[in-house]
């Protein structure tokens, strides 16, 4: 240890003086280092997981749940929490996957659609859908989640019922509007499988310069630009801090709080709805279950990642890192087969002690 | 005080309500699915038992158990002292049956236990009117290994790397559930049985049984070391294996893989050539036989008056045992 501390401060050229200054970064930091512990145990243990498979894997396994994330980040920075996501995952995924499903399949959840969403080639034969029903079914799946996470902001600002039982409530309501649509399938209550195969291509390969890049990375790359701008760019995004920092506050200067948290959950919803659109066609299939504690996943790695229960801080660079190396341990842990048992252990572990060392962090602040 | 006055009032009213059921001679079934998130339980026998139920002439409340055995346990209290004829009950946990027996045996209320068996032995014994409907666990992985066996036999190409071994992977479901740790046992000891040998590469538990985890476990599998090493793909169910499939899909590999259930998605699937088999885990014959027997209970007769299940007798007499059955490539349509 004392070595490592001594070939950093000859690094960074610090006297003996701002040795505490270090000690503190090593603390600060102590989540990301030991993170990166476990990640050079997986890798020391089995070399091959150094790999462009294994890192693209991890990346498309990131990239759904990095959106997901992005969006219960703002709600977390509000000090808020919601318990919905997964539902409003879920049923995106339903109603996403309840719509493209491929012709030739036989027990299809709605037998009959009109004819204008198909695509008829010149023979007379149905070769998918019209592109413009593939995007309709998407602001669909979004409006639909927005609408959802917009009654969550409602409950929470205005009638001020803590985020945690508002969206408590919210996720056993909507489950039951979920399995109410599950029912009315054609097929009945089926898993819904066999989707389109040009809805399915949406989250495969993109083939440029010679290199093949999942499209699911691109999305999530362009997602977490237009996030990044909003948090930090925007004045919406100034009054989400400001408001999750201290509303007593963020009131007095003027900020309508009321409005800028609704807004907040609205747009977490129009995230949850592409997450659902986007996870459906990468599961191949949805069903009444989809989306079960995708929403432990994504808070703990915005908690992990830095962004704060106690409301105000956060990085989206932050909800990124968590999500990475949340994967990448999942990941990492299966690779090398450990006992799902530890595997459990482990994560729940690693949870507890970023939110440990995080308070920690704040405590010291004020 | 106003307070509790006003809660006295309002239970008074609803247990008034509650009274109000009048026995107007139809049979009434009190029953429950262990959870409507298990796609064969919740698309496959739910609506069966509905149907049937309405073809029968009884009325039948089914109600959501959210993978619980404590709401189980509530909701038989309250279908209790609503008065029904008779309980139809898919246990949360097989090891609470003790429980639900003893409440539907002081209400004096036939019970019919279905698609989840009760695991302590000797308990079936403790009422004269409990009778259990379902397969036997361990006779999916039985036919499900017997296939494997089949065709590994017939397709001396599947043997890889040439070492007379199968090399496999498994997605086992939910730990300790005991469909999950039967078919586990079983599919591999067909192999072992007919004289092959295997080898287990991994392993993989979802508690949930989740379509989406088994995809990015597989997914992960298939980055291994020993990835071009796997031969052989044993799900517990399709669920799992539609995870896998799309997983397989991605990285472009085609191993053979089965899964258990024969779900309407699964039978496309080998349709398709993508799942190389699964059983038929019979939903309609276990929700038809449970209701023959609930019916029969509640009328007071003999539970297989006018059916034609048989019990079976081998093990015990109170249990009726539905058959899986062996899909594949050559008898999928017969089912879709």
């Amino acid at each position: 240890m004392r070595n490592i501390i001594d070939s950093l401060k000859s690094k960074f050229k610090l006297g003996n003086g701002e040795q505490k200054k270090i000690s503190e970064i090593l603390l600060n930091n102590a989540i990301y280092f030991i993170i990166g512990g476990i990640v050079l145990f997986i890798i020391i243990s089995e070399p091959t997981f150094l790999s462009l498979s294994v890192a693209k894997n991890i990346l498309t396994q990131s990239s759904v749940r990095l959106i997901l994330a992005l969006g219960v980040g703002g709600i977390i920075i509000l000090q808020g929490t919601d318990l919905s996501l997964g539902k409003n995952v879920g049923f995106s995924a339903i109603i996403t996957a309840s719509f493209l499903q491929s012709f030739s399949y036989g027990a299809r959840f709605y037998s009959t659609l009109p004819d204008w969403v198909w695509n008829v080639n010149s023979l007379g034969e149905v070769i998918g859908f019209q592109w413009f029903f593939y995007i309709l079914v998407l602001l669909v799946a979004m409006i639909v989640s927005a609408f959802f996470s917009a009654i969550n902001g409602l409950v929470v600002a205005h009638f001020k019922v803590h985020p945690f039982l508002a969206t408590l409530g919210g996720s056993v309501a909507l489950y039951g509007i979920l399995l109410l649509y599950f029912n009315t399938s054609d097929a009945g209550p089926q898993p819904i499988g066999s989707l389109d195969s040009t809805y399915s291509s949406f989250v495969g390969i993109w083939h440029v310069f010679g290199m093949e890049i999942p499209l699911l990375v691109v999305y999530s790359v362009i997602i977490t630009g237009v996030m990044w701008v909003v948090w930090n760019k925007t004045t919406f995004g100034k009054n989400m801090f400001a408001v999750g920092g201290n509303p007593e506050a963020a009131k007095i200067s003027g900020v309508n709080v009321i409005r800028t948290t609704v807004m907040v959950y609205i747009l977490a919803g129009l995230l949850y709805g592409i997450g659902g659109y986007l996870e459906a066609a990468r599961v191949g299939s949805a069903n009444s279950a989809f989306g079960l504690n995708y929403e432990l996943d994504a808070i703990a790695a915005c908690v992990v990642g830095g962004i704060s229960f106690s409301g105000g801080i956060g990085k989206i660079s932050g909800a990124v890192a968590g999500v990475l190396m949340f994967t990448v341990i999942t990941y990492g842990m299966v690779y090398l087969g450990i006992d799902a048992y530890y595997q459990y252990i482990i994560k729940g572990t690693i949870i507890v002690a970023a939110v440990a060392l995080d308070t920690r962090k704040y405590i010291k602040k004020t | 005080m106003k307070k509790v006055l006003t809660f006295v009032t309002v239970l008074l009213f609803v247990f008034a309500l509650a009274g109000c059921t009048s026995d107007d001679g139809v049979v009434t079934i009190g029953a429950n699915i262990y959870t409507f998130n298990d796609n064969f339980m919740n698309g496959v026998v739910r609506p069966e038992l509905e149907s049937y139920a309405q073809e029968l002439g009884v009325e039948i409340d089914i109600v959501d158990s959210e993978g619980s055995q404590a709401t189980l346990n509530n909701q038989v209290d309250t279908f209790i002292s609503k008065g029904v004829d008779v309980l139809v009950i898919n246990l949360v946990d097989p090891a609470a049956a003790g429980t639900i027996i003893d409440k539907a045996k002081d209400a004096d209320i036939p019970l019919i236990l279905f698609n989840k068996e009760a695991t302590v032995s000797g308990v079936m014994d403790t009422y004269d009117k409990v009778w259990y409907v379902g397969t036997d666990s361990a006779e999916a992985g039985i036919i499900q290994g017997e296939m494997m066996v089949a065709d590994w036999q017939a397709n001396a190409d599947w043997d890889l790397n040439g070492d007379g071994k199968v090399q496999y992977v498994l997605l086992k479901g939910e730990p300790g559930h005991p469909d999950a740790e039967a078919r586990t046992v079983e599919a591999v000891k067909a192999f072992t049985d007919a004289g092959i040998e295997v080898e287990e590469l991994a392993i993989q538990p979802s508690t949930t049984w989740s379509t989406t985890e088994a995809g990015d476990t597989m997914a992960a599998w298939l980055t291994t070391a020993y990835a071009d090493e796997i031969e052989l793909v044993i799900s517990n169910n399709d669920g799992m294996a539609f995870g896998a499939i799309q997983a397989m899909t991605n990285a472009s590999y085609d191993i053979p893989i089965y899964g258990v259930d024969a779900l309407e998605e699964a039978l496309a699937k080998i349709g398709t050539g993508d799942l190389n088999g699964t059983v038929l885990n019979d939903g309609v014959n276990q929700a038809r036989a449970t209701l023959d027997l609930a019916v029969n209970a509640a009328n007071g007769v003999d539970v297989l008056d006018g059916t034609d299940w048989v019990l079976d007798s081998e093990t015990e007499t109170k249990a009726v045992r539905v058959s899986y059955v062996a899909v594949t490539a050559d008898n999928y349509e017969d089912f879709q």
